[in-house]
């Protein structure tokens, strides 16, 4: 009732106040041209267009960054248990470091190192023929794109998780699960690179001031998604230590009674029982870290906001650009909660 | 940054505001006893705040030129700087009286945007920034360059018309604010940096040294600034669009901060006794006194002397009067008769 009265009020306003409304202009040409393109986009193409170049840049980089900090938290988590002071010491010094200062601003110092440390592009600092590192970005080779690659690569994956599985079948279900992720993973990147290779490699070449070929990470990404991971990963690490802290004592007497090393107890016995207290705040912090990636904008990152904010001033529609992209935050969000949730109930199924 | 102005201004306007009412500008603004105007963060020449927080530049003098047309006091005037993304949400919603911030009057803004430009007080264009090393000399050497522009401005749009005219391709880095753009520029994150010519003379005076740099010659769209207010005041509208109208012909008279005392009473040409509200009273007409324009004169200027103040030769900026000279000697400024 409330949202109608206000829709309605919205709209009589626009229009005494002549601002012109709807949602019409998602189909006309946007006209301003994007800096990383996941998939084609010229400036001829719609708004709608540029909005899902902005929506695919957007997860590009919250997957990329869930992902790194997932490793590095559960890494540092891990490694700030350990009885020795030096690596506890470093473990809590990073967590503290990264967790207390806005990340507004280890992003900005973040880029500033890229921008102004790096060498331009016509000096970069190269691997022949492998890699270039400049203020143009990372440049890697990689195989040429091809279908049998990733046929081969999705292939290799089934089969690494299925040995994966098989290796840690003695596991906690948790525990068998990310093995089986993490060496599908390892297989796939393997045979995609192997596979590919003897279609050949694009590599990265520079010819001026342009650099073509290969896979490139612009200052702007590297920037987001270190600032992103690093951030997220100090909260996720004591998330971990938390989780880790509150598995019963008696758990680890048990490990080590059975002959295990602390190593080993960690991985098979403790860990796979620390997630599944963890999953909860895990998902609130995936969340946020999909939030602030919204902060894109003061790298020139072209994300969702990014884009949407210079559609705003091309066409001055800001209530239907902001609504879109309050839209796609939440149902973004959503996913993740549902994807969450679901893992947290097959985890606490599991006996003890 | 910007949105999370603009999203208050947006849905407050959107939501909760009443319907416009004509002619409340000038009652809203002689009651608060201020004018309340909308100027650039950091525009040098343009709008620029120094140490002690006080602002110069050719678009702050025009906001104190209306000031003191309506309110006999150029000191009168609240400067809120905005970036190119807050300026027309923050002029909608009505927190603004005017927007005096080297905005570029285009069909888009005037028609739909629920503003309209009052005039234009400098006639600018778009241009390209290159470092000298690159030994780039002409905008058609660009392709494949990485160009750095600011979010929310027409630039980001010419850009993209000028380099698929030409069949070349850029990469773009959006930043939004000016301040993002020239630290990432001169620290060689962009090999160009594209925005209107008066704004690159203006950042290149920022750079750690400036002659490592060079604006090309090639000058590739219309970039016609001018003041702004919001629609549905027609009073309002017209005191802004002649208070630039006479600056503009207070030039064309010879008539300056200086000598305009003394041209009060001995000047006996009819069209200075009328502009100076000595002979006809055009104020009334315009819901102000007969000295409006007087005022204008003594407290701010002709345009030729905030021109000269702020972008003339003895500035940083440095830029010539060009096509910003009068019409008499050659430039654009032309003002319709105050009569």
């Amino acid at each position: 009732m409330l949202a109608i009265l206000l829709a309605r009020n919205v709209a009589a306003n626009l229009e005494a106040r002549q601002i012109k409304s709807g949602f019409d202009f998602l189909s006309d040409p946007a006209g301003f041209n994007i800096g990383e393109l996941l998939f084609d986009y010229t400036s001829r193409d719609s708004y709608l267009r540029a909005f899902a170049i902005g929506m695919s840049n957007t997860l590009r980089v919250a997957i990329a960054g869930v992902v790194l900090a997932s490793v590095l938290g559960v890494g540092i988590g891990l490694l700030r248990l350990s009885h020795h002071p030096l690596v506890s010491g470093l473990c809590a010094a990073y967590v503290e470091i990264f967790r207390n200062i806005p990340l507004l601003i280890q992003l900005l110092a973040i880029y500033l190192l890229i921008t102004e440390l790096l060498p331009g592009s016509n000096d970069a600092w190269s691997v022949e023929g492998v890699a270039l590192l400049s203020k143009e970005g990372l440049q890697i080779a990689v195989p040429e794109p091809g279908r049998l690659a990733l046929l081969c690569a999705l292939a290799a994956f089934v089969v690494g998780a299925l040995l994966g599985r098989h290796a840690a079948h003695r596991w906690l279900e948790v525990g068998i699960g990310l093995v089986a992720l993490a060496s599908g993973a390892v297989a796939a990147l393997g045979a995609w690179l192997i596979v590919g290779a003897a279609g050949g490699w694009s590599r990265p070449v520079l010819d001026g001031f342009l650099i073509s070929g290969g896979a490139s990470l612009t200052p702007e990404f590297l920037a987001l998604w270190l600032g992103l991971a690093l951030f997220t990963s100090a909260s996720i690490a004591e998330i971990v230590r938390a989780g880790a802290l509150a598995v019963p004592a008696g758990q680890w007497d048990a490990a080590l009674a059975l002959g295990m090393t602390r190593p080993q107890a960690i991985a098979g016995a403790i860990f796979p029982q620390a997630l599944r207290l963890a999953i909860p705040p895990l998902a609130s912090q995936y969340m946020n870290l999909i939030k602030n990636s919204s902060l894109a904008v003061v790298v020139g990152y072209p994300d969702l906001v990014s884009i949407g904010n210079t559609s705003i001033n091309q066409n001055g529609q800001a209530l239907e650009v902001i609504v879109i992209i309050m839209a796609a935050y939440l149902s973004l969000n959503l996913v993740v909660a549902a994807v969450m949730n679901a893992v947290n109930a097959r985890v606490t199924r599991a006996p003890r | 940054m910007s949105i999370k102005h603009s999203i208050p201004a947006a849905l407050a306007i959107a939501a909760f505001a009443l319907p416009a009412h004509a002619g409340k500008t000038l009652d809203a603004v002689k009651a608060r006893g201020q004018l309340v105007c909308g100027v650039n963060t950091s525009g040098p020449g343009f709008s620029n705040a120094d140490s002690q927080g006080r602002w110069t530049g050719l678009d702050v003098d025009f906001c104190r030129a209306v000031a003191a047309a309506v309110l006999n006091d150029a000191s009168k005037v609240k400067f809120v700087p905005l970036n190119s993304q807050q300026r027309f949400s923050s002029l909608q919603a009505g927190e603004i009286d005017v927007l005096s911030r080297n905005s570029t009057w285009t069909l888009t803004r005037d028609a739909s945007l629920g503003v309209v430009f009052a005039g234009i007080n400098y006639f600018d264009g778009q241009g390209f920034m290159v470092p000298k090393k690159l030994k780039i000399d002409s905008a058609k050497k660009m392709n494949g360059a990485t160009v750095c522009v600011q979010a929310g401005t027409t630039s980001e749009k010419n850009v993209a018309d000028y380099f698929g005219a030409n069949g070349m391709k850029y990469k773009p880095v959006v930043f939004d604010t000016a301040e993002a753009i020239t630290s990432a520029f001169f620290a060689g994150r962009c090999q160009v940096y594209t925005t209107d010519m008066s704004d690159l003379a203006g950042a290149r005076t920022k750079a750690p040294n400036a002659d490592d740099y060079v604006i090309l010659p090639q000058v590739i769209s219309k970039e016609p600034l001018g003041p702004s207010v919001r629609r549905g005041d027609d009073e309002w509208f017209q005191i802004v669009r002649w208070t630039l109208f006479a600056m503009i012909e207070a030039e064309e008279n010879g008539l300056t901060q200086a000598n305009v005392d003394e041209q009060k009473t001995s000047n006996k040409d009819p069209g200075v006794q009328r502009f100076l509200g000595v002979s006809e009273d055009t104020g009334k007409l315009l819901g102000l006194d007969a000295a409006w324009a007087y005022r204008v004169v003594k407290q701010v200027g002709n345009y030729g002397e905030s021109f000269e103040r702020n972008l003339g030769p003895k500035t940083p900026v440095a830029l010539p009067r060009g096509v910003n000279n009068l019409w008499t000697k050659g430039g654009l400024m032309y003002a319709p008769p105050l009569r």
